[in-house]
C-alpha cells in the first residue's frame, strides 16, 4: 500500500511539471498549426538561465521564474517572428524540419557557451522531503513546483477566458481565417502565443532545475513527452495537457512499479496510440477534422 | 603522379625526427556522448603539452565520431588511409570502438581504446586493438568483493541504465552474485534521464534489500540517491558503479553521497607515480576535476606517442612495442597481456573508493587504501 | 540531338563511371564515402515513395530501417543464417511491421500521422532494449565476421575489402531510383499523388485511399529495411540508438526534404548535398582546406579559433543549414534549380 501511495503521489507532482511543458505546446500547437519540435530545447534554455541566476546573482530558481518567465517570452516571441511565421503556410513536414533545426542550433550554441558538462543546481532544499506518514514522503522542492505549476495554469486559464487578449488568442485558435476577418490581429496573437509557450516551456525548465540536472542535450525527452501529453488532452486544449501531464505522470509512476521500469515509456506511447485511435480528439479536445 | 605521392611517403617515413609524430585521435565530441568525450580530449590535450615537454612533437589528428558507429569507421578510414597516421587513440564509446577495432586490424593500424567498457571488444583476438581500462566486468566483482568482505550481504537490487554500460555491468553483476549465494530480489533497469525514481525506489524498498547496486554513467545517480533518501531505501550498503558515482559533483552531496561505496579506475590520491600531479594541473588548465576517462586519454596518448615515436612512425613495429611494452605512470603499472580470453588488455587495478566527509577515499584493495570503510550504510538523518 | 536522348546518354555515362570507378580509386576512404552516399540515396529514396509522392510524412523511418538490420543481425549471429537469406527475412519482418503500422498510423492524418509514426518507432526502439534475449538489448548486436559468398562451390566474395560493398551500395542505390522511377510513371504514382494533393478528392474519385497509402507503405518501408540490413552488415554492428534512434528517421527524411521532395532527383541531389558537406564539417576539412589555400594561416588567431572550434560547432552549422533551406528553399535544391530554370527560360522568352 505504502508502495502504491508513494507511486501516486510522486506521480502527480511531477506530472505537474509535464503538464507545463504540455500546456506550453498545445497552446503553439492550438493557434498556429506547427508541431515544434524544440519545445525540449526551449525548455533546455530556460534552465540554463536559471541556472546562470542561481549561479551568477545567487537567484533562488523558484524565484527567478519571475524573471526567467519574460526573457523566454520575449525569446518565444523572437523565434516566432523570426522563423515560425515564414512557415506558417508550409507543407508539415517543413514546419517540423525548421523546428528540429532550430532545436539543433539552440542545443549546440548552448553546448559552445557552457561546454556539454552536466551542471547540477543545488539549493538547501534539493534533498529534503515531508513525511506524510505510512512510510510515505514527499519531495519539498516538487511540492514547491507543483504549487507554482498550480498557480501559473490558473492565472493562465484566467488571462484565456477572461481578457481581450486571451480571447482574441483563442478565437484565432478556433477559426484563423475568421478570427481575421474579424479584426483581429492574427499574427500578433501568434507571437504572443509562441511566446507564452516558451515561456511556459522556460517555467517548467526552471521548476524542475532543484530536483533534476542541466545539459545542452536535456531537451529531447521532454519534446517527446510534451507531444504525448498534448494529443492526450487533445491538442490545443489546456485544461486537456493540464490533466493529460499529471495521467502521462502517474501512467508513468505506476507501471513502473507494476510493469517494469524498463517498459514505462512503452506503457506510455501505447497510451497514445490507443488515445490517437480510438478518440483522436483528445480527452478533452472537440473534434477537429 | 601516384609515383610522387610513393616517394614523398618514402621520404616521410625516412625522417621521422625531422617530422612531428602523427597520431590520430578518435573521439565523441559532439552529440549525445560529448560530455563524457570532452574529458577524453582534455587529457589528450594535457599529453600533448607534455610530450612536447619530452621534445616529442604531435601532430594530432582529430575526428569526431558524433557518437555514432558509422562515423568512427569514416574517421578511421581517413587516418589508416589518408592521414597516415602511426596510431589511433580512441574512440570512447563501445559501439564506436567495436567498429573501428576491426578496421584497425585490417588496415594494422595500432589502436588504443583509452576507456571503452564492452568486454567483447579486446576479447575478438584482434592483434592490432589495445585497452587501456579495466571492461565491463571489473566493475561488478570489485564492488561486490568489497560488500562481500565488509558484510555478510544476503540479498541486492540492482537499479542500472538501460543502455550497454548499464545492462553490461549488470549482466556480470548478476553472474557474480549467483556465484557468491546473494539472491537477486529486484532487477530494474531504467531509462538514462528520467526525472522520477520514485515508485522504482518504492519497489525496491519494500523489497528490503541488503545491497543496492545502481548503475550510472551521467547525474541520474545524484537523482538516485535523492530520491532513495525520500522514500526511505535503507540497505546495508549503496554500491555505484559507472561515472556518474565519482564525480566531485557527487561528492560535494554530502546530504545524501556520504558512505555511498563505488569504483572507478583512476582518482587523484591514489599512489600511482603523477597521478596528483596530473590531477592538479588539469584542474588549472580546465578549471574543473579530472574524471578517470581523462587519465586513460592522457595515459593511451603518452603511451602511445612514445612508443610510435621509438618506432619511428612504423606501424607494426608500434604495434609490436605496445605488446611487449611495460610502463608506470597515472594509470599505475600498465601493461597489454592476454588472459581470461583477452587479447592486449590492460588487467587494470579497479579502486573501490567510499564518500567519507565529503571526499572520495579508497578503501579497498588494501594497498591503494587511505581509509577505512564504513559499513553497514548510517541511518538517513 | 534531343533532351531525352542527351539525359539517356548522361545517365549512361554516370552509370558507366560509377561501375568502373573502384578499378581506378582505391583509396578506402573514398570508397567508404560512396558507400555513405549509396546508402543515403536508398534511404531518401525510399522515404521519398511515400513521404514525397504519396504525401505521409513518416518521422518514423528508424522502425523499417532498425527492424531491417536487427533481423538480419540476429540471424546471422544466433542462427549463423547468411546476410544475404537473412536480408529477406529482414524484409518478410519489415512487411508486417509496416501493415501493422499502416493499419494504426493511416486512420490519422496530418500532424498526428506524424506523432503515431514516431510513437511507433519509439515503441520499437525501446522494445529493442527491453527484449534482451532476442536482441541482446541495450549491448547491441557484433558480428565479428561476415561469411564468404559462394554460389555453389565458386567464391564470390569474402567481403575482405570495401569493393563488394561499394557494389552491393551501388545496387540499392540503382534499384530505389528505378523503383521510384517506375512509381513516378506507373499508374501507382497518379494515384499517389492525387492522394497526396488532397486525400477526399481522391477519394470521391474511387482512389482506394487505406490501400494505396499501405501499397506506398510496403514499398518504401521494404527498401528501408533493405538499406538497414545493408547498414548492419556494413558497420558490423547494430544497437538500438544507432538504428533505431528519432535521429535516424529525421535523417532519412531530411536526405529528401534538402533535396525535394517527391522528384526522382532529390533524394540524390540530397545525399550528393549532406554526405560530403558533414563529413568536411566533421573532419576539419574545411579548416584544412582554407590554410591549404591561404585564406587562413594556420598558427594565427583565426586558424586556432577555426580548428578548435569548427568540429565542435559542425552539428549548429547542420541546424542552421537546415534552417535557411526550409527558409528559403521550401522545396528543396530542386525546387530551387528549377525556379532558377524557369527564370532563366522566362528571361530568354
Amino acid at each position: 500500500m505504502a508502495v502504491f501511495l508513494q507511486s501516486l503521489i510522486s506521480g502527480i507532482l511531477i506530472g505537474g511539471v509535464y503538464a507545463l511543458i504540455g500546456i506550453g505546446l498545445t497552446l503553439i500547437f492550438g493557434v498556429m498549426r506547427v508541431i515544434n519540435f524544440a519545445h525540449g530545447d526551449i525548455m533546455m534554455v530556460g534552465m540554463y538561465l536559471t541556472y546562470l541566476l542561481f549561479t551568477l546573482m545567487g537567484i533562488d530558481p523558484f524565484v527567478s521564474v519571475l524573471i526567467s518567465f519574460p526573457l523566454m517570452f520575449l525569446f518565444g516571441g523572437f523565434l516566432q517572428k523570426t522563423f515560425i511565421n515564414r512557415v506558417l503556410n508550409a507543407v508539415a513536414q517543413n514546419q517540423i524540419l525548421l523546428t528540429i533545426g532550430l532545436g539543433l542550433v539552440m542545443s549546440n550554441t548552448v553546448m559552445l557557451i557552457f561546454t556539454s558538462d552536466y551542471k547540477i543546481l543545488t539549493t538547501s532544499y534539493s534533498s529534503s522531503t515531508i513525511q506524510v506518514g505510512g512510510g510515505v514522503s514527499v519531495s519539498t522542492p516538487l511540492l514547491i513546483s507543483f504549487l507554482i505549476t498550480a498557480a501559473i495554469t490558473a492565472a493562465l486559464y484566467w488571462f484565456l477566458l477572461k481578457t481581450d487578449t486571451g480571447q482574441a488568442i483563442r478565437a484565432t485558435a478556433q477559426d484563423r481565417d475568421a478570427a481575421q476577418l474579424m479584426g483581429i490581429n492574427v499574427s500578433r496573437m501568434s507571437i504572443i502565443a509562441f511566446g507564452l509557450g516558451a515561456a511556459l516551456a522556460g517555467t517548467a525548465g526552471a521548476l524542475i532545475s532543484p530536483t533534476y540536472y542541466i545539459f545542452p542535450q536535456v531537451g529531447a525527452t521532454f519534446t517527446l513527452k510534451a507531444f504525448v501529453i498534448t494529443v492526450l488532452g487533445g491538442m490545443g486544449s489546456v485544461v486537456g495537457a493540464t490533466l493529460g501531464g499529471i495521467l502521462i505522470g502517474i501512467t508513468e509512476s505506476m507501471s513502473a512499479v507494476y510493469i517494469s521500469s524498463g517498459w514505462k515509456d512503452v506503457v506510455v506511447f501505447v497510451l497514445f496510440l490507443l488515445v490517437l485511435l480510438f478518440k483522436p480528439s483528445g480527452l478533452m479536445g472537440k473534434s477537429r477534422t | 603522379m601516384r609515383k610522387h605521392i610513393l616517394a614523398l611517403g618514402v621520404a616521410l617515413a625516412l625522417s621521422p625526427n625531422l617530422m612531428a609524430q602523427k597520431i590520430g585521435v578518435i573521439n565523441s565530441m559532439s552529440g549525445p556522448e560529448a560530455p563524457i568525450g570532452e574529458n577524453i580530449s582534455n587529457g589528450i590535450k594535457l599529453a600533448e603539452e607534455d610530450l612536447k615537454k619530452k621534445g616529442i612533437n604531435l601532430q594530432l589528428v582529430w575526428e569526431d565520431d558524433t557518437g555514432k558507429p558509422q562515423i568512427s569507421m569514416s574517421a578511421m578510414e581517413k587516418l589508416a588511409t589518408r592521414d597516415n597516421v602511426a596510431g589511433v587513440v580512441g574512440p570512447y564509446t563501445s559501439a564506436c570502438s567495436n567498429a573501428v577495432a576491426k578496421l584497425a586490424e585490417k588496415y594494422r593500424v595500432p589502436l588504443l581504446i583509452p576507456a571503452a567498457a564492452k568486454e567483447e571488444i579486446t576479447r575478438q583476438g584482434l592483434k592490432y586493438v589495445f585497452r587501456m581500462n579495466a571492461p565491463a566486468d571489473k566493475y561488478a566483482s570489485s564492488l561486490i568483493d568489497a560488500a562481500a568482505s565488509l558484510g555478510k550481504p544476503k540479498s541486492i537490487a540492482f537499479i542500472y541504465e538501460n543502455t550497454d554500460f548499464g545492462t553490461s555491468t549488470t549482466k556480470t553483476a548478476k553472474e557474480y552474485v549467483a556465484k557468491k549465494g546473494i539472491q537477486v530480489v529486484a532487477d530494474e533497469p531504467y531509462p538514462k534521464g528520467a526525472a522520477d525514481y520514485r515508485s522504482t525506489l518504492a519497489k525496491v524498498k519494500s523489497k528490503n534489500p541488503d545491497l543496492v547496486f545502481m548503475v550510472s554513467y551521467v547525474a541520474d545517480a545524484i537523482l538516485l540517491m535523492r530520491q532513495s533518501k525520500e522514500v526511505g531505501l535503507q540497505p546495508q550498503a549503496f554500491l555505484g558503479a559507472g561515472a556518474g558515482f565519482t564525480t566531485v559533483d557527487f561528492a560535494k552531496e554530502r546530504a545524501i553521497s556520504e558512505s555511498v561505496i563505488s569504483c572507478t579506475q583512476w582518482t587523484d590520491d591514489v599512489s600511482w607515480p603523477g597521478a596528483k600531479d596530473f590531477g592538479a594541473r588539469y584542474k588549472t588548465k580546465f578549471g574543473k576535476e579530472p574524471t578517470y576517462h581523462a587519465a586513460c586519454a592522457y595515459a593511451s596518448m603518452i603511451i602511445m606517442a612514445e612508443t610510435a615515436k621509438s618506432a619511428g612512425g612504423d606501424r607494426a613495429k608500434t604495434r609490436d612495442a605496445l605488446k611487449a611494452g611495460k610502463w608506470n605512470g597515472i594509470m599505475g603499472e600498465v601493461k597489454f597481456a592476454d588472459y581470461d580470453g583477452f587479447t592486449n588488455q590492460n588487467n587494470h587495478q579497479m579502486l573501490v573508493q567510499q564518500i567519507l566527509s565529503g571526499n572520495y577515499e579508497t578503501v579497498l584493495p588494501v594497498q591503494f587504501a587511505t581509509k577505512k570503510a564504513v559499513y553497514p550504510f548510517p541511518k538517513w538523518k | 540531338m534531343n533532351k531525352t536522348t542527351l539525359k539517356a546518354l548522361l545517365g549512361l555515362a554516370s552509370l558507366a563511371f560509377l561501375l568502373l570507378l573502384p578499378r581506378y580509386v582505391d583509396s578506402p576512404y573514398a570508397l567508404h564515402m560512396m558507400i555513405l552516399l549509396f546508402l543515403s540515396v536508398s534511404q531518401g529514396q525510399s522515404w521519398n515513395i511515400l513521404g514525397g509522392y504519396a504525401g505521409q510524412h513518416s518521422v518514423g523511418h528508424a522502425a523499417y530501417f532498425g527492424v531491417g538490420a536487427y533481423t538480419t543481425m540476429m540471424l546471422m549471429h544466433a542462427k549463423q543464417v547468411v546476410p544475404w537469406v537473412g536480408v529477406w527475412a529482414g524484409v518478410a519482418a519489415v512487411v508486417v511491421v509496416a501493415l501493422v503500422i499502416g493499419s494504426i498510423c493511416f486512420r490519422l492524418r496530418g500532424p498526428y500521422f506524424v506523432l503515431a509514426s514516431i510513437a511507433v518507432a519509439e515503441i520499437m526502439r525501446l522494445s529493442a532494449i527491453n527484449l534482451t534475449t532476442l536482441t541482446n538489448g541495450a549491448e547491441g548486436i557484433l558480428a565479428t565476421e561476415i561469411p564468404a559468398f559462394k554460389i555453389g562451390e565458386r567464391l564470390v566474395t569474402d567481403f575482405s575489402t570495401k569493393v563488394p560493398f561499394y557494389y552491393i551500395g551501388l545496387f540499392l542505390g540503382l534499384l530505389t531510383i528505378a523503383i521510384t522511377y517506375w512509381v513516378q510513371h506507373s499508374k501507382l504514382g497518379y494515384y499517389f499523388q492525387a492522394i497526396r494533393e488532397d486525400q477526399d478528392a481522391a477519394h470521391s474519385l474511387g482512389i482506394h485511399i487505406a490501400l494505396y497509402k499501405n501499397i506506398g507503405l510496403v514499398i518504401s518501408a521494404v527498401l528501408t529495411s533493405l538499406a538497414g540490413s545493408f547498414y548492419g552488415i556494413y558497420v558490423g554492428f547494430v544497437d538500438p540508438p544507432t538504428v533505431l534512434g528519432l535521429d535516424v528517421s529525421v535523417q532519412i527524411m531530411l536526405i529528401c526534404i534538402i533535396g525535394g521532395m517527391g522528384t526522382l532527383w532529390g533524394p540524390m541531389l540530397g545525399s550528393l548535398v549532406l554526405v560530403p558537406l558533414s563529413e568536411a564539417l566533421r573532419s576539419n576539412m574545411i579548416t584544412e582546406g582554407l590554410v591549404k589555400i591561404g585564406l587562413v594561416s594556420a598558427d594565427s588567431r583565426i586558424g586556432l579559433f577555426l580548428k578548435e572550434n569548427l568540429s565542435h560547432a559542425h552539428v549548429l552549422l547542420y541546424g542552421i543549414l537546415v534552417v535557411l533551406v526550409i527558409l528559403f528553399m521550401p522545396d528543396g535544391l530542386m525546387g530551387f534549380v528549377k525556379k532558377m530554370a524557369a527564370r532563366r527560360h522566362r528571361e530568354a522568352v
